[in-house]
């Protein structure tokens, strides 16, 4: 066997329990490696000695107090950001936080280009705890009761609620969006279109680790501690605005009605945070109860969850299908009841959906002009 | 004359209960851990008690700025700094010779010790920092790391190296050193 390099014999003199079987069997047996070690041994000696210093016991309680100090004092100048003072001067109504806020809003920005398709109601109810991953999604692995709040919920001015316009005049000066049409309708589509805007919203959540604490207490959960960076931090999500277009609900009164198409199209979301970063809310968020593991791994796998927008997709509901028309990408969905398209193009989000067959929805979708 | 005082630093940890009453938060568990290790690493490297504590304070106070006290990296991220830390103040020291001196006369240093003696005690140390100051930088740092009392795992994920190279790489640091030290001394 050859010699221990000197690293090796360096090691030995600090940490000779790090040493291999086959390294000590050698060194146990070897004259000139233990000649060397002691040289070695002798130089360490050497250095400890030349880097002495007068002894030193440091009080971290102490210093603690200093630097909790300088945090509350940095904090304190920093000045707030425009929608910190926006939320200050404004006393909007609180609620409770029943699900990951992220999760809320952009289901409410989806839910307003999907909910009034055939299979909107798995689609609210699947996506309601979940966060922000375009991902298949197992209903029954989802508890329907869980609430948890996880702190404190504002909206400015209020919370989005779609606003029915009697015309697309109208609904074009409220959302300042085009009033889309299809190059031609299949049959079984016919007019006349309502339209609905939603305004733009904006709204926050104050991660509340005592209040998470609470409400997973009184649900009988455990839940997984509240990172420091993510407790007290604030997460603002500004979508909208959205305008709604949908074709087949003028029926009998009283009765239930399905749209037999819709279209709808939103700006797309933006979600600030004043502290915590995605990277921390999607490992905390992710860990909670009530995500599956397999949920979990899907988003983990998305490569950047910045910029990637989720669709939640009822596994054993619905299918997908990836398209690409004139360079322009579509994620096709299909369902029993129907079928949607969902694409982003310039900054907006769209969405067609009905009573349909994919590719009935994916024309429509390449002729909106 | 060289002193011969132990070189392996004091570890204290407080108790929890000293802090508050109340269950520690991330930060404060990490601070509690790590602080007495980091405040070690910039003594060791400048020898200067109020100048190490600032040091090490000033590493916490950025890493709660932009890290999340959760991240496995945490401690090796604190070790690093608190080093490179150090390292750039002995590098850009002007009137390290006044203040140490100075220092060196403090009265809870000098309890029942000569004053004399300890003067010469602080020259010899300012030199070995000079001859520190004039290595590589890395070298310095796998140095006084592990003069600090960081095992050879902790050194590495510190400095970004293999554990199987610290021994290599802390052997070439200390004869670099004493090759410094006797080039300062015999010019």
């Amino acid at each position: 066997m050859r010699h221990l390099n000197d690293g090796t014999l360096r090691r030995i003199y600090d940490e000779p329990l790090a040493m291999t079987a086959a390294d000590q069997a050698h060194f146990d047996g070897c004259v000139e490696c233990k000649a060397r070690f002691n040289g070695i041994a002798d130089e360490a000696r050497t250095t400890a000695t030349l880097l002495s210093v007068p002894a030193f016991d440091p009080n971290p309680g102490a210093a603690l107090a200093s630097v909790r100090a300088r945090i509350k004092r940095d904090e304190a100048a920093r000045p707030s950001r425009w929608y910190q003072r926006w939320i200050d001067r404004n006393t909007p109504r609180l609620r409770p936080m029943a699900t990951p806020a992220v999760a809320v809003l952009l289901a409410a920005v989806l839910i307003s280009g999907v909910a009034v398709t055939g299979v909107a109601g798995q689609l609210v109810r699947v996506f309601q705890p979940r966060q922000i991953v375009a991902v298949q999604v197992s209903p029954s692995g989802v508890p329907s009761n869980l609430r948890l709040d996880y702190g404190q919920v504002k909206w400015l001015p209020e919370a989005p609620n779609p606003q029915q316009v009697a015309d697309p005049v109208t609904a074009h000066a409220l959302s300042g969006l085009p009033v889309l049409m299809p190059g031609s309708l299949p049959t079984g589509v016919s007019g006349p279109v309502s339209y609905a805007v939603v305004p733009h919203a904006t709204g926050s959540l104050t991660f509340d680790a005592a209040r998470l604490s609470a409400s997973a207490a009184k649900a009988g959960v455990r839940v997984k501690p509240m990172p420091a960076a993510i407790n007290g931090s604030t997460l603002v999500v500004s979508g909208g605005p959205a305008l709604l277009e949908a074709w087949g609900l003028s029926g009998a009164q009283g009765q239930t009605q399905f749209p037999t198409l819709v279209i709808a199209q939103t700006r797309v979301p933006t979600v600030d945070s004043t502290g915590a970063t995605t990277a921390q809310l999607e490992d905390y968020l992710l860990s909670q109860p009530g995500v599956p593991p397999d949920l979990a791994a899907q988003v983990k796998a998305i490569k950047d969850p910045s910029t990637t927008l989720p669709i939640p997709i009822p596994k054993g509901f619905a299918t997908t299908e990836n398209k690409v028309v004139n360079g322009v990408h579509y994620l096709v969905i299909k369902a029993a009841l129907g079928a949607g398209v969902v694409w982003i193009k310039n900054g907006v989000i769209y969405a067609v959906g009905g009573q349909l067959t994919s590719d009935q929805v994916l024309a429509i979708a390449t002729s909106l002009h | 004359m060289l002193n011969a005082e132990a070189w392996r630093p004091t570890v204290i940890r407080a108790p929890l209960s000293a802090i508050s009453g109340r269950a520690p938060d991330p930060f404060e568990r990490l601070f509690l851990l790590e602080y007495p290790k980091v405040v070690a690493i910039a003594y060791r490297v400048l020898a200067d008690r109020p100048a190490a504590e600032d040091i090490a304070q000033e590493v916490f106070l950025k890493f709660h700025r932009s890290f999340n006290p959760d991240s496995e990296r945490a401690s090796g991220w604190l070790h690093a700094a608190a080093v490179h830390s150090a390292l750039n103040v002995i590098r850009g020291e002007r009137r390290r010779a006044q203040r140490e001196t100075a220092h060196a006369l403090d009265r809870s240093l000098t309890a029942g010790s000569d004053p004399e003696h300890l003067v010469e005690a602080a020259e010899q140390r300012r030199e070995i920092r000079r001859a520190l100051s004039r290595l590589p930088e890395r070298s310095a740092a796998i140095l006084m790391l592990r003069y600090s009392g960081l095992s050879y795992a902790e050194v590495a994920v510190a400095v970004g190296i293999k554990v199987t190279n610290v021994g290599t790489l802390l052997r070439r640091a200390e004869e670099a050193l004493r090759k410094e030290v006797n080039r300062a001394t015999s010019e």
